[in-house]
């Protein structure tokens, strides 16, 4: 492998594997939200989490 | 200063901006290592130079401008608000990684042309300063804390991290360094890049912009759910507990057992 090749290879891999990484922080947290809001939410309380 | 945590909508412009970002990243690769001819004096290490130059700018200027302009505005009591606080944290930690990035591009491209992966020079110094004083930030935000004592604590952390973009940017001119000054433009704004190569160049720079923009949009979206999962669990604790204070409160009133006399 080239300099010029692993240059590239480090650049994206690095960006793919942390915008995969931030997208599942994402997921999980948004997982998380859902499973500690209270249970029951009276009927017209703000929403309070991602709409899907 | 206390607010509840909204969580916003997903907005629809973060994903064509990501989409541009990886559509314009793509043709700057194709451009880049299939289309732009070799240097006359580099060679093919020239083509490093569609990444670098444009990592290094969003590392610097992008996350760093966001960071300071964030934790400025944050500071500033009358712009005060979590909004710019969530952005400073989220475009310092997407900053770190271009930083990372921009060391580890500048070293694949320095072993060949300078004949070492690293040297004590100004600019290689100072930037990784600025990637040590990012990991610095981050470690101090995870430090637990109220949401506004942190956000304060952090907003003056990224302007002392700001410090360090202008020593970074005048570097070159400030000391003798093996880095060379400008790599498109001279101080004279003489194009020292032309043809293909610095459309190739423009392109490269638009691409890791959009993709930074994605990346910060995501970050912060992760930072606001990280906050309302915590006001959430506050809020199911503080009910929790309250549920007992009440609880203690019936029974001294009239339900304490064989007379006990009330409770602590």
């Amino acid at each position: 492998m080239s300099y010029v090749d692993a240059g590239y290879a480090a650049a994206l891999g690095t960006m793919l594997v942390y915008a995969v990484t931030l997208v599942v922080r994402r997921r999980r947290w948004e997982r998380a939200l859902k499973m500690s809001e209270p249970a029951a939410e009276p009927d017209g309380a703000p929403v309070r989490g991602e709409p899907s | 200063m206390t607010e509840q945590v909204i969580v916003p909508r997903r907005p629809r412009w973060l994903d064509v901006v990501g989409i541009l970002g990886i559509v314009a990243l793509g043709f700057t690769v194709w451009l880049g290592l299939w289309i732009t001819p070799p240097d006359v004096v580099q060679g093919n290490l020239a083509r490093l130079l569609y990444v670098h130059p444009a990592v290094a700018t969003v590392a610097l200027y992008w996350a760093g401008g966001v960071a300071a302009g964030g934790s400025l505005l944050y500071l500033w009591p009358r712009t005060r608000s979590f909004f710019w606080d969530r952005l400073a944290a989220s475009a310092v930690e997407v900053g770190a990684v271009f930083s990372a990035l921009t060391l580890v591009t500048g070293s694949l491209w320095g072993r060949p042309v300078w004949g070492v992966w690293w040297t004590w020079d100004a600019r290689l110094t100072s930037t990784a300063l600025l990637l040590l004083l990012e990991i610095g930030y981050l470690a101090l935000r995870r430090v637990p804390a109220d949401l506004d004592v942190r956000a304060k604590r952090c907003a003056v952390a990224a302007l002392l991290v700001a410090v360090d973009v202008p020593i970074v940017h005048f570097s070159v001119d400030w000391w003798n360094t093996l880095h060379q000054g400008g790599t498109i433009l001279d101080p004279g704004f003489d194009l020292h890049v032309h043809g293909i190569m610095l459309w190739t160049m423009g392109l490269s720079f638009v691409a890791f912009t959009l993709v930074f923009v994605w990346l910060l949009g995501v970050r912060y979206q992760v930072e606001v759910l990280q906050d309302a999962v915590g006001d959430q669990e506050l809020e199911v604790s503080l009910s929790e507990r309250w549920g007992e204070d009440a609880d203690l409160v019936s029974v001294a009133g009239g339900r304490a057992p064989h007379g006990s006399g009330g409770a602590a």
